[in-house]
């Protein structure tokens, strides 16, 4: 019986040099890579450093060890060459929040006010993780926004699990440092 | 005043529903842009498929294009010699990608999720990063089950008049892949909710979980009941799976809130 080709056959017909198999995986990783690019900092250059590594990787494919997934090595690839651009023009984008549709305030299940608090939170905490040090930066942004394991995020920045660990706990006491004293009680979600 | 290990489940929870926040631009098809660049080395091996041409070359074109593909591509297996290896051409929408012909074959048993965990509505809006939306249609479900650590909420409705519905609500605009389905093309036809994309899938389909890291969970596979609208919204992808009309399902997909 016929069935969907999965990441590992897929990878092993690329390696074969397939490019339909390949095409399969560009197909359906872009937006997890596109949404990684953007958010580790490339910006407007986000589509060009997702194909950039997305050749790179398919270069790059016998050196993948069957079996792993595939998205932490892919995005390993993609958070290399974001770095690559970000360093070309010395800074990074910085991350906005979306506006708040009228769709979403209809789908909350709290009141507005509720709801217009909540949306400040947010707005706070992605403007300061925007103004933490690079690495700290990165792995909040790996851990929390990309929803990486901490395994993950030490796969695709390259890091040791024990510096994914320290610099986490190092950037959530920084947060936690420049949180007004006030704010420290409210509790919107746990 | 919140201890420090309570702050940070706290804090951590609320950087995780900032980040679905987010403004992300959306990306660009990028498959025959690499497909372009890969194609003067790839010298090993020939394409499975040369009559396909590049009729089926973008897997994320529009609608009507994509349905076009899907009809092409059904075509081209009527033409294909048995037996030979062919990859089945793929269209993605929130989080699910739809696969021509048949599916994998069922495990025996009760089909499942990773993980399920039965509980309160209330509860499982805490367990989930996405808003859990209800259809005020069918109002209070009687059973919510929360999947694989908050990744999937099923809403389940067993006296509805059309018999059991089963609605999954996942995260799907983050475009993770979620679920694969087995379809016949002639079966999907495209609607609209609320002024987005929809998909209504008639008959039965082999419906399979997908793993975070993209691995088929074989327990999962399972044939569906009656037929599936597939819709989105901003921050949430659902699946409605039930013995009803199309009409009535988007009159339930409409009252989601």
């Amino acid at each position: 019986m016929r069935r969907a080709i999965d990441d590992a056959e897929a990878i092993a017909r690329a390696r074969g040099g397939d490019l339909d198999a390949y095409t399969v995986l560009v197909a359906r990783y872009t937006l997890r890579a596109h949404r990684a690019a953007f958010l580790l900092g490339a910006g407007e250059e986000s589509d060009d450093v997702v194909q950039e590594a997305f050749v790179k990787a398919f270069r790059h494919l016998s050196r993948f060890r069957t079996g792993e997934p595939f998205a932490p090595w892919l995005l390993r690839i993609v958070a290399n060459e974001t770095r690559n651009v970000a360093r070309s023009r010395r800074r990074r984008a910085a991350l906005a929040l979306r506006l708040p549709s009228v769709e979403s305030s209809a789908a909350a299940p709290d009141g507005p006010v509720d709801e217009a608090l909540a949306a400040e939170r947010r707005a706070w905490l992605v403007a300061a993780v925007n103004a933490l040090p690079d690495r700290e930066r990165q792995v909040l942004v790996c851990r929390y926004f990309l929803d990486l394991s901490e395994a993950e995020t030490a796969r695709v920045l390259a890091w040791p699990l024990g510096s994914v660990k320290s610099r986490t706990s190092r950037a959530l006491k920084r947060l936690r440092g420049r949180l007004v004293p006030g704010e420290q009680n409210r509790v919107s979600s746990g | 005043m919140a201890d420090r290990a309570e702050w940070q489940s706290v804090v951590e929870s609320e950087l995780r529903a900032a980040g679905h926040a987010i403004e992300v631009p959306p990306p660009a098809d990028l498959t025959a842009a690499v497909r372009r660049r890969l194609e003067g080395q790839a010298v090993s091996r020939r394409r499975l498929l040369p009559a396909a041409g590049a009729g089926i070359r973008g897997l994320r074109l529009g609608w009507r294009a994509a349905l076009v593909l899907v009809v092409a591509f059904l075509a081209l297996l009527v033409a294909t010699p048995q037996g030979r290896a062919v990859i089945s051409h793929v269209f993605r929408f929130a989080g699910i990608e739809l696969h021509q012909g048949p599916g994998p074959a069922r495990s025996p048993g009760t089909a499942a999720l990773p993980g399920e965990r039965r509980m309160p509505l209330e509860q499982a809006r805490r367990h989930v990063s996405f808003p859990i939306l209800v259809p005020a249609a069918l109002g209070r479900p009687g059973e919510v089950v929360v999947s694989d650590h908050g990744r999937v909420v099923s809403l389940f409705y067993r006296r509805t008049p059309d018999g059991l519905v089963r609605i999954d609500e996942f995260a799907g605009h983050l475009d993770q892949l979620y679920f694969e389905k087995f379809v016949r093309s002639s079966n999907v036809t495209k609607v609209e909710v609320n002024g987005t994309k929809g998909l209504w899938i008639k008959g039965p389909q082999e419906l399979m979980y997908i793993t975070r890291s993209g691995v088929p969970a074989i327990a999962s596979a399972r044939l569906t009941t009656g037929n599936t609208l597939v819709w989105g919204t901003r921050q949430v992808a659902l699946r409605l799976e039930g013995n009803l009309g199309k009409a009535a399902a988007l009159a339930i997909a409409r009252s989601a809130r």
